[in-house]
């Protein structure tokens, strides 16, 4: 039956996906989807989108919809809510904010309720996100329950994350407490129509600049009047994917093994460590074939820079 | 981690009716009966409503109409489901329902129709019952 289920999907049948999506939000299978789903992505872009409740995630991503499709990109939303700790029951009330567009294929909608305490977003969303690639959506939007500590769980998934905050949140203290900007790609200051939004922008621009992170773009942007949603789409479009490939072949696992062995590198280098020295200065010497020199790297970064000894400035 | 399945209830109204009362109370109630609620809201048109049980992969549908126009829209309703092969979906109807009617929208294949004075329970109770029955 799921061979079945997977064929259908590859041949764009909906209800197939629909189906797939359920049994993997439910942890049903997950290993036998993994292993009959195509192997290599079909290259859509991920977008979470995160913010506190009330800021406007629905409604922005309602017309992150239609701004998407008028670029001529198909999208599909994983739109998160809560689910209740108490009886499991959940209120599923995202797409009730997003457009009625019935009659366009390109867009799909799946809500799914998030236990308390998984990061705010629901159950394997990893392979839900793979489902939805191998359908072919070239935009994959994912709504949170809300701002916190689960946007580091979703900055994994995603290629762009999206930090959604608005005016009348609390004094410019509150940005310390108020999600997370230095985990967002791009920080969004909602409800750009209200007067104090200005205020808010400056805000966070400022704790971002304080915490170095001044290069993560602001911006201003209202729902309500459309006002910086163009550009808001630009700046994610223009941001490049962190997110690792899921390859089954590891292909895009070894990438980022590069990435970190690069990281801790670096990081040798500005330390000045005296080992690092001495390698270079043997196989230099050709006292190490390339290699050993090689692997000998390996074990030392992984030794200096690896867990669980890990070093400021490190990451 | 395999979770226990809840049942997928999509509640909707559709045509034009703005009475929300009623459906948001029976949501909060699935809800609390360890359901997953997904309300697609007011207005919604027989097409919109089956998109979304069809991409929500809903096993129920619930229709609250106070409008009088439930034997227009429910057979539509009932024909759009069969046409997208969600023949398996149940349809429940709430709201005003002239007892006449109801026999009507039942040989048409609704399943329950629950007027005014519902007790909660009989619902959640309702859906219990078939969802074990149905959906092994």
């Amino acid at each position: 039956m799921l061979k079945s289920l997977i064929e259908r999907l590859q041949h764009g049948d909906r209800l197939a996906l629909a189906r797939l999506l359920t049994l993997a939000s439910r942890g049903e299978r997950l290993e036998e989807m993994s292993a009959a789903l195509p192997q290599t992505s079909a290259g859509s872009r991920v977008v979470a989108i995160t913010g506190s409740g009330g800021v406007g995630k629905s409604t922005l991503v309602g017309k992150l919809i239609e701004l998407i499709r008028a670029h001529g990109q198909t999208v599909a939303v994983l739109a998160c809510d809560p689910q209740s700790p108490l009886t499991g029951g959940a209120l599923l009330g995202d797409r009730f904010r997003m457009p009625d567009r019935t009659d366009d294929d390109g867009v799909f909608i799946r809500s799914l309720a998030a236990p308390s305490g998984h990061g705010a977003i629901a159950d394997h969303l990893d392979v839900m996100v793979r489902l939805l690639d191998r359908f072919g959506f070239g935009v994959i939007l994912i709504e949170t329950v809300g701002a916190g500590q689960g946007d580091t769980v979703i900055r994994d998934l995603a290629d762009v994350l999206v930090l959604l905050v608005q005016p009348e949140m609390g004094d410019d203290l509150q940005w310390e407490k108020a999600g997370l900007p230095e985990v967002a790609d791009v920080v969004v200051v909602h409800k750009a129509d209200l007067p104090s939004s200005e205020l808010v922008e400056a805000q966070v621009r400022s704790m971002l600049a304080l915490s170095k992170d001044s290069h993560i773009p602001v911006l201003r942007v209202s729902a309500r009047t459309s006002q910086g949603l163009e550009q808001l789409w630009e700046t994610i479009a223009g941001i490049p994917s962190r997110r690792v490939l899921h390859n089954d072949d590891g292909a895009g696992l070894l990438q980022a093994a590069h990435a970190v062995l690069a990281d801790w590198f670096a990081a040798a280098k500005a330390d000045r460590l005296p080992e690092l020295q001495q390698l270079l200065s043997q196989w230099q010497h050709g006292r190490l074939n390339q290699a050993e020199a090689a692997s000998a790297l390996v074990q030392l970064l992984q030794r200096e820079y690896g867990a669980p000894h890990e070093k400021p400035g490190v990451h | 981690m395999a979770r226990k399945p809840s049942t997928r209830v999509v509640l909707a109204k559709v045509g034009l009716d703005g009475h929300d009362r009623g459906i948001k109370i029976v949501a909060r109630a699935l809800r609390d009966a360890g359901m997953e609620v997904i309300y697609a809201g007011l207005w919604q048109t027989p097409e919109a409503v089956v998109r979304t049980v069809a991409d929500e992969d809903a096993d129920w549908l619930g229709l609250s109409l106070l409008s009088g126009a439930h034997l227009t829209l429910v057979p539509r309703v009932l024909q759009l489901l069969r046409d997208a092969g969600l023949e398996h979906v149940g349809v429940l109807v709430g709201g005003i329902i002239p007892e006449a009617d109801i026999p009507k929208l039942l040989e048409i294949g609704v399943a329950r129709v629950f007027g005014p004075g519902t007790a909660l329970d009989e619902i959640v109770g309702f859906l219990r019952e078939r969802h074990g029955a149905t959906h092994a």
